[in-house]
């Protein structure tokens, strides 16, 4: 079943609650790249962030009751914090950060010195960004998650907007700190 | 200073690229959960809405609203007992019956 533009995600939850396997195939397609983005962000692993959105997803099928629409809740703010929850539990079980072997870049540099250098600032920020204390963390990776405002990521931790830019400026003050040489 | 290292670290932080992810993961996903049943545990509010679904009826709640509009309606039409009229021609339990039948 392709993508239903015309069902939202309230009626494909109904659905999903009466049973209905197609509206979870749709939900999921809709859904799985963005979930799977913030998860990479936190656990810098492909297949972990792989496994962390199956689980989310596969969780929520089993047990379709936990989604609760009179929360007054959007079900994507619901869901981060679903997968947010599994990122950290994986991160608790796991070594902190397990880079991959190349730090990614977003962009394209064309001298290969550059793209060297770059590469290791990415590496040392991602191994800075791990050592964060946990809502700092989570913070940043939300704050810093393409289609996320500032507020949606206040809602997803649960917290309120002057809470999160608080921890966000915390978050920035202890990099900005260790990464000295590097700004 | 600061300011142009805050914007540094900004575009560090903005620059953190994602490796993209297996391309049949959603489907995987759709595969796994069909072989996986699904909780049964449903709450009276779940069971009605199931009823409703099985007979085709409208949401429940709409059922419901609109059958609490209608009993007002009737309610609010329906005459009230309230006390006789003073011109005599309101019915009284004697004028029921027929004069033979008369209350003694």
């Amino acid at each position: 079943m392709a993508d239903r533009p015309d069902i939202n995600d309230d009626e494909l939850l109904e659905r999903i609650q009466d049973g209905s396997h197609e509206a979870f195939s749709v939900l999921v397609r809709r859904h799985t790249e963005r979930f799977y983005r913030l998860a990479f962000r936190f656990v810098q692993n492909k297949e972990g962030a792989e496994d962390i959105v199956q689980d989310a997803f596969v969780k929520l099928w089993e047990d379709p009751a936990k989604w609760r629409p009179e929360r007054n809740t959007k079900f994507t703010t619901w869901f981060y914090r679903v997968v947010v929850n599994l990122c950290l539990d994986w991160q608790r079980k796991k070594r902190p950060t397990e880079l991959e072997d190349e730090a990614l870049l977003s962009d394209e540099r064309p001298s290969v010195d550059e793209r060297l250098i770059r590469a290791e600032e990415q590496a040392m920020l991602e191994k800075e960004t791990a050592s964060l204390p946990e809502r700092q963390r989570t913070a940043l990776h939300l704050c810093f998650e393409e289609g996320l405002s500032n507020q949606e990521a206040a809602d997803i931790m649960g917290i309120n907007l002057k809470a999160l830019q608080s921890l966000i400026m915390r978050a920035k003050a202890t990099l900005k700190e260790r990464m000295r040489s590097y700004l | 200073m600061s300011d142009s290292h805050d914007e540094k670290l900004d575009a560090m932080l903005r620059a953190r690229g994602v490796k993209a992810p297996s391309e049949d993961l959603a489907e995987r996903i759709i595969l796994q959960a069909r072989g996986i049943p699904q909780a049964q545990n449903s709450s009276l509010w779940q069971v009605i809405r199931q009823l409703f679904a099985e007979f085709h009826l409208p949401k429940p709640g709409y059922v419901l609203a609109s059958a609490l509009i209608l009993g007002m309606v009737v309610g609010f039409n329906m005459p009230s007992d309230g006390p006789a009229p003073q011109d005599g021609t309101a019915p009284t339990i004697q004028s029921v019956f027929s004069p033979e039948e008369a209350l003694l």
